[in-house]
């Protein structure tokens, strides 16, 4: 935050000093979205578009619909995710069928990628590849398919076919993992990407409906849910920690039968999830599941960045949601900002 | 009082203010099977639709209630899934009854308005308030009911339509009617094929995945015999429909409908009793299909039957005192839901009095046993006043329920099984004239409704029905009828207006999809064998969020009409064309599904 202020300091300083001299050493902006965090909203469940919230790093300006307004079309229906690659953002549409590639400093629209995409859920990038999950038919478990994206090209150039339910991505050292939450239903695998040769190297066996992961150091930390009660088959939730150098699991934290935690994401060496309508933080060490909660909420997208929490709220999901940034040094809420409908995921744009 | 035996001629003097006065028939014997419609709903505001303008809106309830209603419709896109919004209450709030029985879906609480075939019906009355006590759940803002009259005079009679306009929609209709004194037979197959695939004004689009057909199969029987009868009505559609995308999205799923219903009434009268057995079947069908070039589908499927006794015995000339013994026995099964079942017997009291030629009321108290749930006492009162020969004034106040629906209860994941009945208060004024070439009436509601059923996510965002919300509903109802013969030049002017405010209680927000405002009109000209009519709808923004964030804007939507007769001896003809929005707006109903560009009717018909 900090350096993130003196920036700021040489930034306003810059434009007073261009102001005064015609000097061509000012910091030229990016774009309008530069410095900020952006919210993708799902938008309503069967007929709208999804949406974009820009807030600025101190909060000072928030701006709806930064797509609509930008580009002066819609989004599309059912807003997933957003992926980046160097100034380029992908928007990542689920129910449209489609990726809006954009700038992700001024937004404008680059190019749209609908051909061989069918329900896209999350995106990467690696080297001049983009890789897409895609459940296929949501009723068909053997169509999911990972999509590949020539980036130079911007066109999907290649598939690799993957068990049912393919959903988040992280790299690390040119290997892709994909959590199979399972679609509709419910599965347990990671998938691991080869991205030299872009094949399916092996799959890991996790717990039930994988929704989560971050990586700390070597390790690679995912979470599990677990089956819910509605399936006749309730499994209790995982977290589970694979040392990426062999992809072994090297450590098992179980859940109570009936609790299905959900959104991992680190802070430094702690790991912070939502259960029960609660956020625990749990460090990395500790040997245990943490007993106390930090903050209480149920969240339906969960990040944090910097020592911040950023949660969402899609309250009755026919409304605007609401983002929480909640200070993790004293676990208090410093900003609650409204939002589009159905925020459904935080990104950062620095 | 003639008990079950009615004569429209009655009917149209006390209570059926909007029948199209052109087709005012006095018959002798007309056998209306929901009797108890109008003997026990004074108090409250009947509008009839006669089948003149139901041959005008051929093609679904959607349109026809459309423009010629107060009520709201919201349609996902043109014959679409369309729900009702009566007086601001929720779609499974507005009761579908059809020759006295409730229709409603057990699945869903509603019934889909474009999976109602009308060229059938001999007529469509509105009954604006709640109905519970007589028609159990779900007749909070008010109840449609669909009718088949049973005429023994004789006649016979044959009438062929072939319908054919815009979007390759064709169809056809055949009637054949046989009566005489003591018997009656009719029957009616109705089809109808659309494309669908209209034009979004203005955006160089056309609708994607918008194909329907319905098939429309109904007959009803009579026996007259001595001092009783035998009716048959019988009801059997099918329905194949895309499900039309949105601006952003393209849809591939599919969905099929099938209902089918039969009912039997015996009617016995004497001088002071009267007697009504029915039995009743009601089979209902839906199959989803999320991919329509897949084979997957998931169905939902419920068979009802009902058994019900009415007794009604005539104390004097001034009262009459009648009471029901309804028993409900529904079976559901589907996909998500798993076997269920539910028997529901309810006791309704009816107590009429004439107080003197001018005032009446009568009182209806309903008790329902078995349920799982709470089994509510319903209660209602209503009352007439005639001031004078053109002035009358009517009032009623009752408390109504919804129960809740199988899905509601039973859907994996996510189903209560712990959820109570939906509950409502309200009360309602309404005024009426009655001059030579004029109607008038104006209508006051208050509606308060607590426990409405609401699917929230839960602790783990897993959505879940739970009785939550309450809402207030305050609105206006107006509507005016001219009509005027100038030699040969016969006008019928009609207009309908309503103020509907329908607020969350918790938020103070108006409801989505509730518009403030809602206008119909229809001018219609008649000269010889010429008849010219112009409908218009206009309806206000409405919200599409629950914090009222974002709104759809109002739209008018008109069109326009011609019909003209050759009165052949042997078989007359007529001739119809119909320019559906002709302005060509570009309008949505329910948000990114935008409605249909200017288009085309046309049909034939053939008396013979």
């Amino acid at each position: 935050m900090k350096t993130l202020k003196n920036l700021f300091k040489i930034l306003i300083i810059s434009i007073l000093i261009s102001s005064c001299s015609d000097d061509d050493r000012i910091l030229p902006s990016l774009g309008d979205y530069e410095n900020g965090i952006l919210v993708t909203n799902e938008g309503p469940f069967q007929n709208g578009t999804g949406t974009i919230t820009y807030i600025s790093d101190d909060y000072t300006t928030i701006e709806q619909q930064v797509f609509n307004q930008v580009n002066s079309e819609n989004l599309g229906s059912i807003v997933q995710s957003i992926g980046f690659n160097d100034e380029l953002a992908y928007i990542v549409i689920n129910n449209s069928n489609k990726i809006e590639v954009v700038n992700r400093y001024s937004f404008e629209s680059i190019s749209s990628i609908t051909d061989g995409l069918m329900n896209p859920r999350y995106f990467i990038s690696s080297g001049t590849n983009g890789y897409v999950t895609n459940w296929g038919d949501p009723f068909d478990n053997t169509d999911d398919y990972i999509a590949v994206i020539d980036l130079l090209s911007q066109t999907i150039t290649s598939t690799i076919p993957v068990a049912f339910g393919p959903e988040k991505l992280i790299l690390m050292n040119n290997v892709l993992y994909v959590a199979h939450q399972g679609g509709y239903g419910q599965n347990n695998i990671l998938s691991v990407i080869d991205t030299s040769n872009n094949t399916l190297a092996s799959t890991i066996e996790v717990g039930d409906v994988p929704n989560s992961m971050v990586v700390l150091e070597n390790n690679l930390w995912v979470l599990c849910g677990g089956n819910p009660d509605y399936t006749g088959n309730e499994t209790n939730g995982k977290l589970l920690k694979i040392d990426v150098t062999d992809n072994s699991v090297v450590q098992v934290f179980d859940f109570l039968t009936s609790d299905h935690p959900k959104h991992l994401s680190a802070d430094g060496s702690h790991l912070i999830y939502n259960l029960n309508g609660v956020v625990y933080s749990k460090d990395e060490a500790d040997i245990s599941l943490p007993q106390e909660s930090i903050i209480s909420g149920t969240f339906y997208a969960m990040t944090t960045k910097d020592g911040k929490l950023y949660a969402t709220d899609a309250g009755d999901f026919a409304s605007n949601g609401t983002l929480k940034i909640v200070d993790l040094s004293t676990n208090s809420e410093i900003q609650s900002i409204q939002t589009g409908i159905i925020p459904g995921g935080v990104y950062f744009n620095d | 009082m003639k008990g079950l035996y009615l004569f429209i001629a009655s009917f149209i003097c006390s209570a059926s203010l909007y029948a199209q006065l052109d087709s005012i028939q006095y018959l002798n014997e007309v056998v209306l099977v929901d009797s108890k419609l109008e003997e026990f709903s004074e108090g409250y505001t009947l509008t009839k639709i006669s089948d003149t303008l139901i041959s005008r809106n051929l093609v679904s309830l959607s349109d026809l209630l459309n423009f010629n209603s107060n009520i709201y419709i919201k349609e996902n896109g043109y014959g679409m899934v369309a729900s009702p919004s009566f007086r601001g209450t929720n779609a499974s709030q507005t009761a579908v009854i059809w020759n006295g029985i409730p229709i409603n879906s057990n699945l869903t609480g509603q019934t889909d308005f474009n999976t109602i075939a009308t060229a059938s019906l001999t007529n469509v009355i509105i009954r604006s308030g709640g109905g519970s006590s007589q028609y159990g759940s779900g007749a909070v803002g008010g109840s449609i009911h669909l009718n088949n009259t049973i005429e023994f005079t004789e006649n016979s009679s044959n009438e062929l339509t072939i319908y054919y306009g815009s979007y390759a929609s064709v169809g056809g209709i055949f009637k054949r009617k046989m009566a005489a004194e003591k018997k009656y037979l009719d029957m009616a197959v109705d089809f109808i094929s659309s494309d669908n695939d209209y034009e979004y004004v203005g955006l160089n689009r056309k609708n994607n995945n918008g194909e329907f057909n319905k098939l429309n199969i109904s007959m009803n029987g009579g026996l007259r015999l001595n001092n009783s009868s035998l009716i048959w009505n019988s009801n059997y559609f099918s329905g194949v429909r895309n499900l039309s995308g949105t601006i952003t999205s393209f849809n591939k799923d599919s969905y099929k409908d099938e209902t089918f219903r039969n009912l039997l009434t015996w009617n016995s009268t004497s001088k002071k009793w009267n007697n009504i057995i029915k039995g009743a079947h009601i089979f209902e069908r839906y199959q989803y299909y999320p991919n329509r070039e897949n084979v997957l589908y998931f169905e939902g499927k419920s068979n009802t039957i009902i058994g019900d006794y009415q007794l009604e015995y005539n104390i004097n000339e001034k009262i009459t005192v009648s009471s029901i013994l309804n028993l409900t026995h529904i079976k559901a099964e589907g996909a998500n839901i798993g076997n269920e079942s539910r028997n529901t017997l309810a006791a309704i009291f009816i107590w009429k009095q004439l107080v003197s030629d001018q005032l009446s009321y009568n009182i209806n108290i309903r008790q329902e046993f078995l349920n799982d749930f709470e089994n509510p006492l319903i209660v209602s009162i209503d009352t007439k006043y005639k001031i004078n020969q053109w002035y009358s004034l009517k009032a009623n106040a009752s408390k109504n329920y919804r129960v809740p629906t199988f899905n509601d209860l039973y859907w994996n994941n996510g189903g209560n099984i712990y959820l109570k009945p939906e509950i409502s208060y309200q009360g309602a004024i309404s005024n009426e004239f009655y001059f030579k070439y004029f109607l008038f009436n104006m209508n006051l509601f208050y509606i308060n409704s607590k426990d409405l059923i609401s699917w929230q996510p839960d602790i783990n965002g897993m959505f879940s029905p739970i009785n939550i919300s309450e809402t207030e509903n305050i609105g206006f109802e107006m509507a005016a009828k001219f009509s005027k013969s100038i030699q040969k030049n016969i006008f019928n002017i009609g207009i309908n207006y309503a103020y509907t405010s329908a607020k969350n209680i918790e938020t103070g927000k108006q409801l989505m999809y509730v518009p403030f405002h809602k206008v119909t009109g229809t001018i219609d000209y008649r000269i010889q064998q010429f008849n010219a009519y112009f409908q218009q709808l206009f309806n206000g923004n409405v919200f599409t969020t629950t914090d009222n964030s974002t709104d759809l804007d109002s739209y008018l939507v008109a069109n326009i009409g011609l019909d003209y007769f050759f009165l052949y001896k042997t078989m007359p003809i007529k001739i119809g064309f119909k320019i559906n929005n002709i302005f060509n707006i570009y309008y949505e109903n329910v948000a990114y599904r935008p409605m249909p560009n200017r288009n085309i009717q046309t049909t034939i018909t053939f008396k013979f």
